[in-house]
């Protein structure tokens, strides 16, 4: 193991311990300053507008709402309207988070559509592991929210943590975004300053539009093996 | 898949007469080739872009020591396991143990050039273990039982009439030439494998050693099924392929994209960083990061080479380079092909055995002028090809002709001795008479040179040579 790193170490010329560390790690003060810059609102309205340029080109739904009850409805008129892809069963899955309570998915689809919240637990046994997996599988639609939106790619960035599980935005046949607008930021670049001032979780996903492929003849072609389809709800605060 | 660098003459000849070929591949270069440096400028960096880059990949890789230190004691802060492979062999061992240990008996993989260049496939296909492709043009040349032909479109040599047959025959689906219907057999045939694997095996496209991540761009959310749904989850990452900081993430992962696929961004920049925590009810129990050197740490020992060790693996030397466009991936029998590979492969494999893929290429910069961290292959081509002339001691190189070597000395002598180049030319004027003449050129030119008029004439030399004629006109003219 070590062996290695010495052979490194004697290929560069260099020794253990001579302080480049400090340089190495070092970040540039532009860089660390973008994660708090204040916005004006010009810039604000210049990310909706790329936005939604963005979401239109990566085949991207975006759905503008004027509050939570608005996006509660239009998510639930849109569960109804969709059909699973695989299998006939119609259930959800979503994250836990109090944005996705204020939907009220639940009462709204009540007898319809079963809505299923991620288990909350200091642990998991395998068996309880088993049985969220299997209900995973099953849902035809993954609800989540994101940590923040990206405006220049329309990105979503999603951290996990607990409730915030990997695979809700990624083995359901569609994946919705509820994103209150004031979780947008300028840029990957800015996401990135943002990051490094807070410690990162065990995961996280950039996710931009629905997973596609162009590994036939270059072509493109939404839907590959995560979402085909995806749509974010942008909700005014 | 047995691939042979010696064999680069044989298949060469043949793909240049594909037209087949060059139509599939002329789309990876009108569609991405040519737009890469466009994109590039429209970064903050604008046309700058590349050097940034490189300024980044250099200060990484001129302290890899400490950026690797860093990275392996925050993965394992995370709960992850590290492991330094210093071998091909020494990396699939420790894959095949740690299978083993979970009594794997289906692995899904994710696209890993690495994995290539280790021959894991061959390996666990050997111990039993069902693998299985989950990239769609990995799958598709899988499927054809063969090696990838382009460094991120694998299958880019087949159209779709081809992919249409091959499905219909191995997966007993009616015939199609329809891109996305075909994509969505592949989305079913593939989720059945990637919800039951036992283990997820994928490459990286860097790490960030301060936070302790390994960092996975994809657009079709096969490598966040791979190193999600299984129990086990081992990331190959060559050693030089690290980064330090989050920042670093920012113009590299930005260069990347553009440079590979003309995107801004993938659909999925995944940071994973080690196993399921305890609250999470997914991800997997273990998380394994393979770092392999493999040759590279005697490369970074060259001043000469270690700049090749920046690159990033994004292909996009791949879409300009124009006899890449001729005789595509598989002519250069490794799975790093195109101008990167005609000097990664030597140098990993040895210069003498790799000789016809340095000295097949042209030379003419398209590479250089592409590569989103600058790097000067050209120049590396040019070292390759001067070591394989002289012999070099560092690299274990033998002179690859001697006769060769002989020519241009004497080539040498003549060139700075006047009297002895006219009358060497004079005899050639004398002897190229005797030569078979096709619309006044030369048709073959005799002994080892007749190589050189295989595929072309050879002008004759002129009656007088521009000397002979500037000294009689210039008498001419003193005399009037």
């Amino acid at each position: 193991m070590s062996q290695i790193i010495e052979r490194v170490r004697q290929a560069l010329g260099v020794q253990a311990g001579d302080g480049r560390a400090r340089q190495v790690f070092a970040k540039s003060r532009e860089f660390l300053e973008c994660a708090v810059a204040q916005p004006s609102a010009q810039e604000r309205a210049g990310w909706m507008e790329s936005i939604r340029r963005e979401a239109l080109a990566l085949k991207l739904h975006l759905h503008e709402s004027p509050d939570l009850e608005a996006c509660g409805e239009a998510v639930a008129a849109l569960a109804r309207a969709r059909d699973p892809e695989w299998g006939t069963l119609k259930q959800i899955m979503r994250w836990s988070d109090p944005i996705l309570d204020e939907l009220g998915l639940e009462h709204r689809l009540a007898g319809d559509i079963a809505v299923r919240t991620v288990p909350m637990a200091d642990s998991f046994s395998p068996s309880e592991r088993q049985e969220f997996r299997r209900e995973v599988i099953a849902s035809y639609i993954g609800v989540t929210t994101a940590d923040y939106l990206l405006a220049d790619t329309a990105s979503l960035a999603l951290l996990g943590g607990p409730g915030r599980t990997r695979t809700v935005s990624l083995v359901p046949s569609i994946h919705i975004a509820v994103v209150p607008d004031s979780r947008i930021i300028a840029s990957y670049r800015q996401l990135l300053s943002l990051l490094s001032a807070r410690s990162l979780p065990s995961h996280m996903t950039v996710v931009t539009g629905p997973s596609k492929t162009a590994d036939i003849e270059a072509t493109l072609v939404h839907g590959a093996h995560g979402p085909r389809e995806m749509h974010l709800f942008i909700v005014a605060s | 898949m047995e691939q042979n660098p010696l064999k680069y003459k044989e298949l060469a000849a043949k793909a240049v007469q594909d037209k087949q070929l060059h139509k599939a591949l002329g789309k990876m270069r009108d569609k991405v080739g040519r737009n890469a440096v466009k994109l590039y400028k429209e970064l903050p960096t604008g046309a700058g872009s590349r050097e940034a880059a490189k300024e980044v990949r250099r200060k990484i890789v001129d302290n890899l020591d400490v950026v690797l230190e860093t990275l392996i004691e925050s993965i394992r802060a995370r709960g992850g396991h590290v492991h330094l492979a210093e071998t091909d062999a020494d990396a699939v061992e420790y894959c095949l143990a740690v299978a083993k240990r979970f009594e794997v008996r289906r692995v899904v993989k994710g696209k890993s050039m690495l994995s290539e260049e280790i021959r894991l496939n061959d390996a666990l296909e050997a111990a039993g273990i069902e693998t299985v492709e989950t990239d769609l043009g990995e799958y598709i040349v899988q499927l054809k039982g063969e090696a990838p032909s382009h460094i991120i479109a694998p299958a880019i040599h087949y159209t779709r009439e081809q992919v249409g047959e091959l499905f219909a025959e191995k997966l007993g689906v009616p015939y199609t030439s329809d891109p996305p219907t075909l994509t969505a057999m592949a989305r079913k045939a593939l989720r059945e494998k990637m919800l039951t694997a036992d283990m997820g095996i994928s490459g990286g496209n860097t790490a960030c050693a301060e936070t302790g991540h390994v960092t996975i761009v994809s657009n079709e959310g096969n490598i966040r099924m791979t190193s999600t749904m299984p129990r086990v989850h081992i990331v190959l990452l060559g050693i030089e392929k690290v980064a330090a900081t989050l920042e670093d993430h920012d113009i590299l992962l930005r260069m990347l994209t553009r440079a590979a696929a003309g995107q801004k961004i993938s659909t999925y920049v995944s940071y994973v960083g080690g196993p399921r925590l305890d609250a999470e009810p997914d991800g997997p129990e273990e998380f394994h990061l393979v770092l392999v050197d493999n040759g590279r740490s005697r490369i970074l020992a060259d001043p000469d080479f270690r700049e090749v060790l920046h690159c990033v693996r994004c292909g996009g030397c791949l879409n300009v380079c124009p006899v890449y466009m001729s005789i595509g991936g598989h002519s250069y029998g490794s799975p790093y092909c195109g101008p990167i590979g005609a000097v990664f492969t030597p140098l990993t494999r040895g210069i003498n055995t790799c000789h016809h893929l340095c000295q097949g290429e042209t030379l003419c910069g398209a590479c250089k002028e592409v590569c989103p961290v600058d790097n000067d292959l050209p120049r590396m081509l040019s070292l390759l090809r001067s070591k394989l002339a002289d012999g070099d001691r560092r690299w274990n190189v033998k002179p690859h002709s001697r006769i060769e070597k002989l020519i241009f000395g004497a080539w040498s002598v003549v060139m700075s001795h006047r009297g002895l180049y006219d009358a060497l030319t004079a005899l050639a004027r004398a002897g190229q008479r005797l030569l078979p003449r096709r619309n006044g050129w030369i048709r073959h030119l005799p002994g080892p040179l007749g190589g050189w008029t295989r595929g072309r004439d050879f002008p004759p030399l002129a009656a007088k040579s521009f000397a002979q004629r500037w000294a009689r006109r210039s008498t001419a003219r003193r005399g009037e």
